[in-house]
């Protein structure tokens, strides 16, 4: 029927390759994919089970029961309460900071774009190190900011080892470590508003608070609300820093969601109702996540219809 | 047969038909316009031929070969995108190599030939030049030496003019006949620009809403457009269309139509209600009234080159638009226009399909 | 009056983020008696013993010579960040094209699940794994390791490339494939030269959130298979109270990406605001 050369390949089998290309390219992305769907299932079915590793005759099928038990216990409410808490303060603080930040490097010079690069840095330590660093600040023998403290009239100050304050310590290293995160979204978004209305308002000599929360800041919120919902997302799963400074404690003054799961599993070897908190914990994130896609969807197909 | 033929090509995507079955044949060294509004199916015909729509169905036989089944690099032909589609990181010269390179010729032919084409499009000068320090016109150019420097089977130019500045389409739409014999490929133009079709095409393609509705040389889609739709695109001033009634007095046949009854020497049978198309130049100013003539009332007049344009009113209100030679006319002044008996143009008062007259009329055509 | 109050508040600002930097690479250059001294002092002679204590490996204290492990797990993390980084680009690149330029249902699929779970708690897969991981024998090996390293790299690298192409118009390979190339070729020379930058910025970001992660070596490395993260943490319990050498050994485990983000900022700012705004 057709009259191609010998040489040209076989018009089936080129459809064929060229309906497979995709999927071939993808193949590795659906591995990962399945490389976390078959643990992510596993967990989903020890949650409902008894299950400790230290007691492995004793592995029973128990239904919801884990998740009922959970409801009732102090210690899970514990746990619910600091983790709400550590990622309101941080994600609270880290916005109003950052905002603030944005708002100073705002104009292009080559001094702001220096601080802002300048500002990269503690983003890029590792969340875990940056605890470190910050233990040996507060070190009650020789921290520099022990001794600031001091100096302020303050003895005695015993940061993240104080219940009291352990809260305000760890919520301190996370603010210096993600604010920046924070600054970057909201800078890009600042510098990427029309100018006109800003420039209208300041020919009509509008006043600057007026311009800041009638103008700047409803155009900002797309930007303010995508950067909230991903600093949420990963706030309330906190690990690294609350378990490089204190591991839960003092007491379970920070058992956020994570730690206490980790705890459970390594050190009680309960690996049920270890596997029930990080569903609850995956339930509440996925809840935040849908919410967090539809806004960064809408806010990439205006960035890509700009 | 050499040059290019379409036989039933269609495209369509999920439930939608982008392009209705087409059948078209383009010998070497032809034109081929394409035309029609945005959306009509111009740029998926040419993707469809060029084998980047796997959507495609149908027989696509460039050079005596049917390759609707193979890839885009075995097709032998040439393209020029509309938005240019330069490689952004390679000079204009290895732009313009890139289908020989593809060939693996060797590097002194290939220069050879760059250098031939670059001085044909004057773009000698800004060969090593990336595309981002190219000026529009000069991208243009570059994209076109790239099709043209395969010396491809079959052209594919997707509206290679829309995106440069009015001077250049201007000279460009002057060299294209040159460059187009000298290639001596099947061409396919597209374009959105009346003007540049009639200019360009040996035939001109109309598509309408994924549909090849009339294919014919431009004079003939001008004397004869196939419905009223495409008598509206081609011309400017533009035609008139006029309701219009047969009536018969007394063996004679004649048309009323803005207040005027004419004398025609035929008319399709079975008319009694249809539209009447004029060509404003089809509009001969008479010195005094006559019966067979309309009385325009003058509302506005422009002076066109050699020729007077003006608008007014028939005596029932209907806007007529003449082109006269050039002359002497002020607003408010009567004229007396006859139409051209041998140039009335018949359409379907509903479809607006044209219908054609009897045959002297189409005798006195040409 | 505006003009000091901003400068106080950026003076105020860097301090901030700047301070903590600054005075641990100080403690690294000193003895501990130097940090034990209060009020603490800018003013000091500079030793390099924490660093030679570092990196020869063995370390005095009081109590004898400790052996530290510190070089192997900065090695560890070199390799780890390293293979995970081009394994995720050999994988992640072609199957961002597939996402970029063809529209087809797994795709979506693939991309979606992938997004969710790079927000989903880490332990909650990690904790499973560790069990497989211990009935695969993959539990001492690096191989596991940058397996499981694909879950941070492969979703930043799929968004952020995904993005780039997406902004190549398709008609640039198109044009190169009827001019007579193979799809293989347009995809090699056209697409892949031109989202360059974006390959490097996500490279470069998947980097760093390698090195940085603590949770995944956590529950995963063996001692000797450890990053630095994770073995800054172990090395802070043993030395007990070398405050320099700790303070050192945080300067060697930070410098690598402080360095990377300072060299190549200009990519990482597009990279971390593409990989959050546009994707």
């Amino acid at each position: 029927m057709t009259a191609s050369a010998p040489t040209l390949p076989r018009p089936r089998s080129r459809r064929l390759a060229r309906r497979a290309l995709p999927y071939l390219l993808s193949l590795p992305a659906l591995l990962v994919c399945i490389g976390i769907l078959v643990p992510f299932f596993t967990a989903v079915w020890y949650s409902l089970e008894r299950y400790n590793l230290a007691m492995p005759m004793m592995r029973s099928f128990v239904g919801p029961a884990q998740y009922l038990d959970l409801l009732t216990d102090p210690d899970f409410w514990q746990t619910v309460k600091v983790s709400f808490i550590y990622a309101a303060a941080t994600v609270g603080i880290e916005l109003l900071l950052g905002l603030g930040i944005a708002l100073l490097l705002r104009e292009q010079s080559r001094l702001n774009n220096v601080v802002s690069v300048v500002l990269l840095l503690p983003l890029m330590t590792a969340p875990a190190i940056a605890s470190l660093m910050w233990k040996l600040m507060t070190n009650p023998n020789f921290g520099v900011l022990s001794w600031l403290v001091s100096l302020l009239g303050v003895h005695d100050f015993r940061w993240a080892s104080d219940p009291r304050t352990a809260m305000f310590t760890v919520v301190l290293v996370d603010v210096w470590v993600y604010t920046p995160f924070m600054m970057i979204l909201l800078l890009a978004g600042l510098r990427s508003l029309p100018r006109q209305p800003f420039e209208a308002a300041a020919l009509d000599g509008v006043p600057a608070h007026f311009v800041f929360f009638r103008i700047t800041l409803p155009m900002l919120s797309p930007y303010i609300i995508t950067a909230t919902l991903f600093r949420l997302l990963d706030s309330i799963q906190q690990f690294d820093i609350v378990y490089a400074m204190t591991q839960g404690g003092p007491g379970d003054a920070l058992m956020l969601f994570q730690v206490r799961a980790y705890l459970d599993f390594f050190q009680y070897t309960n690996v049920g109702t270890s596997a029930a908190l990080m569903v609850i914990l995956w339930a509440i994130t996925y809840l935040l996540s849908n919410l967090f896609i539809k806004q960064w969807l809408k806010l990439r197909e205006r960035t890509h219809h700009a | 047969m050499s040059g290019l033929r379409l036989h039933r090509l269609s495209v369509r995507f999920g439930r939608s038909l982008a392009l209705a079955p087409l059948d078209l044949e383009v010998a070497r060294g032809e034109v081929v316009v394409i035309f029609g509004p945005s959306g009509a199916g111009k740029t998926v015909l040419l993707r469809a031929i060029a084998g980047l729509l796997p959507e495609a169905e149908g027989e696509i036989w460039i050079g005596g070969e049917e390759l609707s089944a193979q890839g885009p690099e075995r097709r032998r032909v040439g393209m020029a995108f509309q938005n240019f589609a330069l490689y952004p990181h390679l000079t204009a010269r290895e732009n313009i190599a890139s289908p020989l390179r593809a060939r693996r010729l060797p590097p002194a032919e290939v220069e050879a030939r760059v250098g031939e084409i670059a001085a044909l499009l004057r773009i000698g000068h800004v060969l090593d030049h990336l595309p981002r320090a190219l000026s529009n016109g000069q991208k243009q150019r570059t994209a076109l030496a790239r099709a043209l420097i395969g010396r491809p089977e079959v052209l594919l130019l997707d509206d290679p003019l829309r995106n440069v500045d009015a001077k250049l389409r201007y000279e460009m739409r002057l060299e294209f006949p040159r460059l187009l014999r000298e290639s001596r490929a099947a061409t396919l133009f597209v374009t959105q620009d009346y003007r540049e079709a009639m200019a360009l095409g040996d035939r001109v393609a109309i598509l309408r809403e994924g549909r090849l509705v009339q294919c014919a040389p431009p004079a003939e889609i001008y004397d004869h457009p196939a419905d009223t739709a495409i008598a509206r695109l081609f011309g400017d001033p533009p035609i008139n269309l006029l309701p219009a009634a047969r009536r018969d007095e007394g063996g004679r046949i004649r048309v009323t139509v803005a207040g005027a009854a004419l004398d025609v020497p035929a008319l399709p049978p079975g008319m009694a209600h249809f539209r009447l198309g004029l060509r404003p130049e089809a509009l001969i100013p008479l010195p005094t009234a006559a019966p067979e003539a309309l009385s325009v009332r003058v509302i506005a007049v422009t002076p066109l080159h050699e020729r007077t344009v003006i608008l007014g009113h028939a005596p029932d209100g209907s806007e007529i638009v003449a082109s006269l030679p050039r002359r002497d006319v002020v607003p408010g002044e009567i004229l007396h226009l006859r139409p051209d008996p041998a140039r009335l143009l018949f359409f379907d008062a509903e479809s607006g399909e044209r219908i054609a007259a009897h045959t002297p009329l189409a005798e006195a055509v040409s | 009056m505006r003009k000091v109050l901003r400068a106080l508040a950026l003076g105020a600002v860097l301090v901030f983020f700047l301070f903590p930097i600054f005075w641990i690479v100080l403690m690294s250059f000193q003895t501990n008696e130097q940090i034990l001294r209060l009020p603490p002092s800018l003013l000091f002679t500079p030793t390099l013993a924490n660093y030679r204590a570092l990196i020869s490996g063995h370390l005095v204290t009081a109590a004898g010579v400790l052996d530290i492990t510190f070089l192997r797990n900065l090695g560890n993390s070199v390799l780890l960040s390293t293979a995970s980084v081009l394994l995720s680009l050999l994988l992640g690149v072609p199957a961002a094209y597939a996402f970029a330029r063809f529209r087809f249902r797994l795709g979506e699929d693939i991309a979606f699940t992938l997004l969710s779970f790079r927000f989903a708690p880490p332990l909650l897969v990690l904790l499973p794994l560790s069990l497989y991981f211990q009935d695969l024998g993959l539990n001492d090996t690096y191989a596991g390791l940058i397996w499981v390293y694909q879950l941070i790299c492969l979703p930043l690298i799929l968004w952020i490339v995904r993005g780039y192409f997406e902004d190549l118009s398709p008609d640039i390979e198109y044009a190169y494939q009827v001019d007579g190339h193979s799809w293989g070729q347009a995809f090699r020379r056209i697409a892949l030269p031109l989202a360059g930058p974006g390959i490097a910025a996500a490279g470069l970001l998947a980097f760093i959130f390698a090195w940085n992660n603590f949770v995944f070596a956590l529950i995963l490395a063996s001692a000797d298979k450890q990053p630095v993260t994770v073995g800054a943490l172990a090395f802070v319990t043993a030395s007990g109270i070398q405050y320099g050498q700790i303070a050192a050994a945080i300067v060697l485990s930070i410098l690598p990406t402080l360095a990377l983000a300072l060299y190549a900022q200009r990519w990482l700012v597009e990279g971390l605001s593409l990989g959050a705004v546009k994707g």
